[in-house]
């Protein structure tokens, strides 16, 4: 799966522990800890890795994310035309892993969120819960109840059931 | 280890002072008579110190099962560890490729989608680009398309003709008029 690209939403405050000043001539064993964990595990460790990092960079090479061209959609397809069929089919399918990871993605910062805030997680993650209930009720109601056989076609009839059941409302509404 | 022997000689004692005198009872119940005892224990055998004696302990084989597992290791590790090798070099030495944005004006081959550098390889030397698919399959679709076409006019065109009748179809071949016997009609007394 990919990563969230965004490290903004998952940045954690600063932590406030105060500075204390010593009052007893012992010394504190945590810095002996951290110096024998430093010598023992931390510097073999970093050095293997730069000296893994500089065998990798002379030659470096890169991957893209491929950009697909956007294809005339089902609706804009004539009725028997079988290839703009297949094509609107493939994009719709790419749209909707896309929809997927991105309904994903959301879930993962109101995760992120939480372990974040700890107890005030009900008060200071409401703009998540409130992005991640919105997306999921988008998703829903496009791609929701298609079931495993799902395709282009049963979506473009669930839209039109529902711009019917829309309208329907808006003339009950008005009346 | 000397209490050791001692404590076995003191049993193998014990244990000959009751053989001896359940031998007069023995004949009757021998099975009685010599009750479960060690294989080792009975006779006073002069051990040599500290191994014990030499025992023929019987068991099931294990010959085959580990024939089996030696040659399973060995053919696995036969080509498992060059592979191991092989991979490892790739990922210390190569390493996996950079996320980056497509530059402009760069169409990147369909091999530079992948990260890892065989998967690369893989897709740049063995397998096709999926565009190629993608038109391999279009094509199919075409082609089923157009023989669903020229199936349905022919259709259409069959029921025609033979409905209408000005077509080309639909002609059977009828005796010629100059063969009818009209003798039987040629006079009006038949």
């Amino acid at each position: 799966m990919p990563e969230d690209s965004d490290w903004e939403a998952y940045k954690v405050p600063p932590t406030r522990t105060p500075v204390s000043e010593r009052t007893t001539w012992v010394p504190n064993p945590v810095t002996f800890f951290q110096t024998v964990f430093n010598y023992v595990v931390d510097a073999p460790v970093t050095f293997v890795r730069e000296w893994i990092e500089r065998q990798q960079s002379k030659n470096k090479f890169y991957y893209y994310h491929q950009k697909f061209r956007r294809v005339p959609d089902l609706s804009e397809c004539l009725e028997g035309d079988y290839l703009c069929f297949f094509e609107a089919e493939a994009q719709w399918r790419r749209d909707r892993m896309v929809d997927q990871e991105i309904v994903e993605i959301v879930r993962e910062r109101l995760g992120a969120c939480k372990q974040r805030e700890g107890p005030n997680q009900f008060q200071n993650c409401a703009k998540e819960v409130e992005l991640l209930a919105q997306v999921t009720k988008a998703y829903q109601d496009r791609y929701g109840d298609l079931g495993v056989h799902g395709n282009a076609r049963t979506c473009l009839m669930k839209q039109k059931h529902r711009m019917m059941e829309e309208r329907k409302a808006q003339a009950n509404a008005s009346q | 280890m000397a209490a050791m022997s001692l404590l076995l000689r003191a049993a193998a004692a014990w244990g000959a002072r009751r053989a001896a005198s359940g031998a007069a009872g023995g004949l009757r119940f021998p099975w009685l008579a010599g009750a479960a005892r060690l294989p080792g224990t009975v006779a006073p055998v002069r051990h040599s110190s500290g191994h014990g004696k030499r025992m023929f302990i019987i068991k099931a084989t294990s010959f085959y099962d580990t024939r089996f597992l030696n040659l399973l290791r060995f053919y696995i590790f036969l080509t498992g560890i060059p592979v191991a090798l092989f991979i490892t070099y790739v990922n210390i030495f190569i390493g996996e490729s950079e996320l980056a944005e497509i530059p402009e004006g760069y169409i990147p081959d369909y091999w530079e989608y992948y990260k890892h550098p065989i998967s690369r390889w893989i897709a740049r030397y063995f397998l096709d680009p999926p565009e190629k698919n993608y038109e391999k399959q279009m094509a199919l679709l075409d082609i089923e398309a157009k023989k669903t076409e020229m199936r349905l006019m022919e259709l259409e065109a069959r029921r025609l003709m033979r409905h209408r009748g000005d077509g080309p179809w639909y002609h059977y071949e009828t005796p010629d008029k100059n063969l009818i016997d009209n003798s039987m009609k040629s006079t009006p007394d038949n």
